[in-house]
């Protein structure tokens, strides 16, 4: 009964400090949720607001952590620290566990993990899903050191600067290729205001969806090292209006009819034998010559132009020369699988053309 | 040395011995890691291409690696009768057995010999060539160790540095031995059968 | 309890003493003794520390201007190849598992050397020659794509396969010193020296061998693939011919991941011995401590792709790896939670040891706290493979693992040369290295943030409007100028080690005071560490109890020198 009560564990000095570390970091917080981050870098795709607000929780949550966790180690460390004259062999408290404070320790961090997982789940699928609202897919082909883009309707692709109707969400191929694809290597295709970023891998076509929501001149980075001219490596894109864009769109038709190689490739005439030796060695992988049921990982292709059963490709097209050479440029995905596009298949212009042709001279 | 077997006392002989067979124990794991990690590397190529073996390559014939697989396992069980014969003390078997296993592992030796000198795919051809040198070429070399290893322990054996009680050489190179035969069995269904 | 201690003597007993090595070569070269090669890997490391952070500093010199040509774009391209490789490999690996494991593990649990002391010596003498061969490829056209060395791009030099070869042969190193030390701590320790009895850096060391034995194999595997297509054309990483460039990557970060933690849990491990010592109290939660390095060791084989989640992997995939990644940090903020809670109530002695680890402390979550940031995939997605990364690397990194090198060497330097440090100079050190070292890398997360990608060597390009190139150049050369100051805070250091030898106060075998076994032998300890081998009989934190060993002379935990 007339035991001298212990004075408690935390002593008003403690909790003063956690009230001070408290409100720094709720100021710090506020801060946060205040922060201006277009200012600094626009805020120029869809999802760029989703990935900031991300961003914006994880550093949220963050300040509080590093608040506290400093706070509590200057403060004991200024508390408890020995001065002039103490005994150094001293010995501190004995409490070593504190199955309450572990477990909370324990389960906010695991409850703020799984919140931050399951917002960034929501978010993923915003670049890998594709809405049928794409409007159209633009093939971005990373060379050393630049961007090759090729759009839908031109010839020839255009270099380095990519343009882009705002408010239209589009599908973007990334690809890696040179001339000599044993040169091929990584690039990255990285736009700071869209806060989209994908590796442009040789041997692999990676669609990402972009939905430009900002007009202005945006920085595409090259973001994987890829030779001593990685850091030259940078793009433009152009987020214009409509009417802009379709201007430049018809612009580049206008150019590109001036130019030399004007002819869409599948109206210049190959050569059947040539086609014929690249077929062996590019194609055979996947095709063989037989009729369309004899499937290797594609159909068989000996039919093509020729076949009662199978009037159209498998584009929904009739079989003529543009539309299957349309098929062998840009590859095609159905429910037979992935076909890939020429870059994969390291074909030149020239090359699809004599495809064509051969493909023509099959059935006689 | 101070640990030579015959010197030191029974107790610690025990000790040294089970350090031994743990480290000996940690160093297949990792070993097979390293085969693990190549077998990652084939199934991920092979998951990667639209057919297999890809297109021009053909895989090696089943019925000499059949043949050769025989020989191999027929060494594990000679290896296993040689220590069986070394616990009922009975040398001129160990001996006998031994030998058999040496033979039969120079044996798969040659006829992966043969099966590599009479192939069109080569390491640098193809992936599947890759994969199928590397892999059991890897495993020919572990072979080839293990055979060496063979003729060391019996080398050591009748110069007496193992006694009835005290022979972790002889555990060793069983144990290596059976190792190896069971990443064959790995390698033999990657390669030739699956 | 005599009876129990009687059987425990029966126990010790056996083993017995060798004699010393005689001879110049015996003893300091060609040395099987655990504690003369702790000190070798520390020369050596210590060598390709200032190698490797020289090359730093010129990184740092080339960017001071937007567009700066001290360096050619090839000269700064295997600058930094180089700094990554020598960093990880022949720094920080080498000196926490090779140094600090076998300076202090087989003190640790009371054992006379480690279990092959053969082995032992063979690893380390696989480590100067890894070293050469990594820098020799400078003279060749050293590597060029970083200290990851993706292919394809990474075919293009030469050097590639002399840096296979070097981090190949430090692999193996690395893999039976793993497999050395398990077998140690396993089958040696100390009569009476039950699991739960073991200091934690004994716990992070296993968890850290195991590492080392399981992952580095794969690593070996990896580096022999690559050097098979750059040497002879194999074509594993060649998607000219069918093989796959992602491969690489898969195979590099099964090992690179855990690999990060064979860097940081020895360090958590130093800062566990440290903090009870200096606080004089008890850790808090013992048992969680060593449990989460365990859990930390089994999970960090599963979530390498978030190296990865630009390079096209499909969604599925990149989800569990993203969660397993978080996940991580849990464990890891037990660690951190009981660390802080042990300074509660403490009789804290700011000695330098405990500054580093405090130091530590703060770096570390920072670190960790952006690691989390990288976690979640589309914030990754934007801030991947840009200089936030490269400022996550050098929180955990050198914020963690080289503060956590700097405290155990002031920890234990009296054990291994029998003089202290001198703690003004230690001071000093303290505070330059802090101080420059998060001015040099608190700003490059925001210039990464904003567009600033890694592995270039000038950034005038990418910056389009001239407001934000100004704003990054000022910074790029704030972050340089505190960078010259961060590798001059060394200099303290390396004067302060060269003056001990001479200057240093000598130490006596227990000057902090501490409890564990390696403090209970003569500093340096004899050649055969323990007269008799100790017998332990309880924890070894219990600050205020009578030492928890028999079998040593209790004269020894004497007086400390604060
Ligand atoms: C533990 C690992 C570690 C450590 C300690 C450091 C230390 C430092 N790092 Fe390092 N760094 C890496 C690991 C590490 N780094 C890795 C893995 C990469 C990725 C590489 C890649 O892209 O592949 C990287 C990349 C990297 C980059 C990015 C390169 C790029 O992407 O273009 C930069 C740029 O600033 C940098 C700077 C520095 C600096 C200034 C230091 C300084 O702290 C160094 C200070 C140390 C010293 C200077 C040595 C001591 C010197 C003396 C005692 C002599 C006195 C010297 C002077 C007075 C100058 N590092
Ligand atoms: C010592 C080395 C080390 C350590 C310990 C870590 C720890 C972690 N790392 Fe780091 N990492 C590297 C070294 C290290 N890393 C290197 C070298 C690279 C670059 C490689 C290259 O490309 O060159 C890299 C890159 C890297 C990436 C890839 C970035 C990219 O290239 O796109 C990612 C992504 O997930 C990541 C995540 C993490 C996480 C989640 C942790 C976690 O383990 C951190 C856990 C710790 C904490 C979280 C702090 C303490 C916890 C608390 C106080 C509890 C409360 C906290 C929360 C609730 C958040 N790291
Ligand atoms: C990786 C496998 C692969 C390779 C290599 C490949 N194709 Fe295909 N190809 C396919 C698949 C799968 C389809 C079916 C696509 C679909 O279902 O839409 C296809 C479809 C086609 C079609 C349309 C067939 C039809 O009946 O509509 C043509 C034409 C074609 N490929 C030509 C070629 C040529 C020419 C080459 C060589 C340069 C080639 N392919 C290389 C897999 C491949
Ligand atoms: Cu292209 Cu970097
Ligand atoms: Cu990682």
């Amino acid at each position: 009964m007339n035991q001298t009560r212990k004075p408690p564990l935390l002593d008003m000095e403690f909790w003063s400090v956690t009230l001070i570390l408290t409100v720094i970091s709720g100021l710090l917080m506020w801060g946060v949720v205040i922060f201006p981050i277009d200012q600094y870098l626009a805020e120029a795709s869809s999802v760029s607001k989703d990935i900031d607000f991300i961003f914006r929780f994880m550093a949220f949550f963050g300040v509080p952590i590093m608040v506290y966790v400093i706070g509590y180690i200057v403060y004991f460390a200024w508390r408890y620290h020995t001065r002039k004259g103490d005994d150094l062999m001293a010995v501190g408290s004995d409490i070593h566990d504190q199955p309450a404070l572990e477990t909370a320790w324990t389960i906010i961090p695991s409850i703020l993990m799984l919140i931050l997982g399951v917002i960034s789940y929501v978010v993923l699928p915003k670049y890998y899903m594709a809405s049928a609202a794409s409007v159209a897919t633009i093939e971005v082909i990373g060379h050393k050191f630049y961007y090759e883009f090729r759009y839908p309707g031109l010839s020839q692709s255009v270099d380095n600067e990519m343009h882009l109707p705002v408010g239209k969400q589009v599908t973007i191929d990334l690809t890696s290729t040179e001339p000599d694809i044993q040169h091929a290597v990584i690039h990255s295709f990285w736009v700071p205001e869209f806060r989209v970023k994908q590796d442009m891998i040789p041997g692999m076509i990676v669609p990402i969806h972009i939905t430009p929501t900002q007009i202005g001149t945006y920085r595409i980075i090259c973001t994987e090292f890829c030779g001593l001219g990685h850091p030259d490596m940078v793009g433009k894109v152009v987020v214009e209006s409509q009417a802009d864009f379709d201007k430049w769109f018809a612009d580049q038709r206008t150019a590109q009819a001036g130019a030399a190689n004007q002819k869409p490739i599948a109206f210049t005439r190959g050569d059947a034998a040539a086609g014929g030796q690249t077929f062996a060695a590019k194609c055979t992988v996947c095709h063989g010559t037989g009729s369309f049921d004899m499937r290797k990982v594609g159909p068989g292709l000996g039919n093509l132009f020729h076949d009662p059963n199978h009037a159209n490709l498998v584009t929904g097209k009739p079989a003529n020369d543009a539309d299957v050479a349309d098929i062998i440029e840009h590859g095609a995905t159905g429910d037979l699988g992935t076909m890939p596009n020429m870059q994969v298949n390291g074909l030149t212009d020239k090359d699809i053309a004599n495809l064509v042709a051969y493909l023509e001279s099959l059935h006689k | 040395m101070a640990t030579h077997a015959l010197q030191v006392s029974d107790a610690e002989y025990q000790e040294v011995r089970s350090h031994r067979l743990l480290g000996f124990l940690f160093f297949l794991i990792s070993d097979s890691i390293l085969f693990c990690s190549f077998i990652f590397s084939y199934l991920y190529d092979r998951s990667a291409s639209p057919m297999w073996p890809p297109a021009g390559v053909e895989r090696p014939g089943l019925y000499l690696a059949a043949v050769n697989s025989i020989v191999l396992f027929g060494s594990g069980v000679t290896m296993h009768l040689a220590m069986e014969a070394w616990r009922h003390a009975n040398r001129t078997r160990f001996t006998q057995y031994i030998i058999a296993t040496i033979v039969l592992g120079i044996g798969f030796l040659s006829g992966q010999a043969y099966e590599y000198t009479h192939l069109h795919d080569t390491w640098w051809g193809s992936v599947f060539g890759a994969s199928f040198f590397t892999l059991t070429g890897m495993h020919g070399f572990h072979v080839f160790i293990g055979v060496c290893f063979l003729i060391t322990v019996l080398l050591q054996a009748r110069n007496g540095v193992y006694d009835q009680n005290r022979y972790f050489g002889l555990t060793a190179a069983t144990l290596y031995w059976h190792f190896v035969d069971v990443i064959w069995v790995a390698l033999f269904f990657l390669f030739y059968v699956y | 309890m005599s009876s129990a201690i009687s059987e425990l003597q029966q126990e010790a007993s056996h083993a017995h003493i060798h004699p010393p090595p005689q001879g110049f070569i015996a003893k300091y070269v060609i040395s099987f003794d655990h504690k003369v090669i702790a000190v070798q890997y520390f020369i050596t490391a210590g060598l390709f520390f200032v190698l490797a952070g020289l090359l730093a500093e010129l990184l740092r010199a080339q960017l001071t201007q937007p567009h700066n040509t001290l360096l050619s774009a090839q000269t700064f391209d295997e600058a930094y190849s180089i700094h990554g490789t020598a960093m990880v490999w022949l720094v920080i690996i080498p000196v926490l598992t090779g140094g600090f494991g076998n300076l202090a593990m087989p003190l640790m649990i009371g054992a006379r050397d480690v279990a092959f002391p053969w082995l032992n010596m063979f690893s380390f003498w696989l480590f100067p020659p890894a070293g050469i061969l990594v820098f020799l490829s400078f003279l060749y056209g050293a590597p060029r794509a970083g200290w990851t060395e993706y292919p394809p791009v990474s075919m293009e030099t030469t050097g590639t396969a002399l840096w296979c070869a070097g981090v190949f042969l430090i692999g193996v190193s690395s893999t039976i010193t793993g497999i050395n030390f398990m077998v140690t701590i396993i089958k040696m320790r100390a009569p009476g020296m039950t699991w739960t009895r073991m200091p934690l850096f004994v716990w992070a060391t296993l968890v850290t061998a195991f590492l080392s034995a399981i992952a580095t194999a794969n690593l070996s595997a990896a580096l022999a693939g690559l050097f098979n297509q750059k040497v002879f054309g194999v074509p594993f990483y060649d998607p000219a011919h069918g093989g796959s460039a992602v491969l690489w990557q898969h195979v590099f970060w099964f090992y690179s991941h855990p690999a990060v933690y064979i860097m940081i849990l020895p360090a958590f491990g130093i800062i566990s011995e440290i903090l009870p010592t200096f606080v004089r109290r008890p850790i808090f939660g013992y048992k969680a401590i060593a449990y989460s390095s365990v859990a930390i060791g089994l999970v960090s084989f599963m979530v390498w792709a978030h190296h990865m989640f630009t390079s096209g992997l499909a969604q599925w995939v990149q989800l569990p790896f993203m969660i397993l990644t978080m996940a991580v940090a849990i464990p890891t903020g037990i660690k951190i939670f009981s660390w802080v809670a042990t300074l509660w109530r403490g009789k804290i002695r700011l000695s330098t040891p405990l500054l580093f680890t405090l130091g530590f402390l703060a770096c570390f979550t920072f670190g960790g706290v952006t690691g989390v940031m990288l976690a979640s995939v589309p914030a990754d997605i934007h801030e991947h493979a840009t200089y936030f990364v490269v400022a996550h690397l050098h929180y955990v990194l050198f914020g963690g693992s080289v503060f956590g090198i700097f405290a155990g060497l002031y920890y234990w330097w009296p054990k291994m040369t029998g003089r202290l440090l001198d703690e003004r100079l230690g001071k000093w050190h303290f505070w330059t290295m802090f101080l420059a070292f998060n001015a040099t890398f608190l700003p490059m997360h925001w210039l990464g943030l904003l567009g600033m990608q890694r592995r270039v060597s000038y950034y005038d390009s990418q910056f389009h409007s001239s407001d934000l190139l100004s704003f990054v150049a000022g910074t790029n050369l704030f972050v340089s100028i505190s960078a010259f100051v961060l590798g001059a805070s060394m200099l303290i250091f390396a004067y302060n080690a060269l003056r001990s030898a001479k200057a240093g106060k000598v130490a006596g075998p227990n000057p902090w005071g501490a409890r564990t076994l390696e403090w209970m032998t003569s500093s340096p300890p004899p050649y055969y560490n323990f007269a008799e081998i100790p017998i332990v009989l309880s924890g070894p934190y219990d600050y205020g109890k009578p030492l928890p060993y028999a079998n040593i002379s209790q004269d020894l935990a004497t007086e400390p020198v604060a």
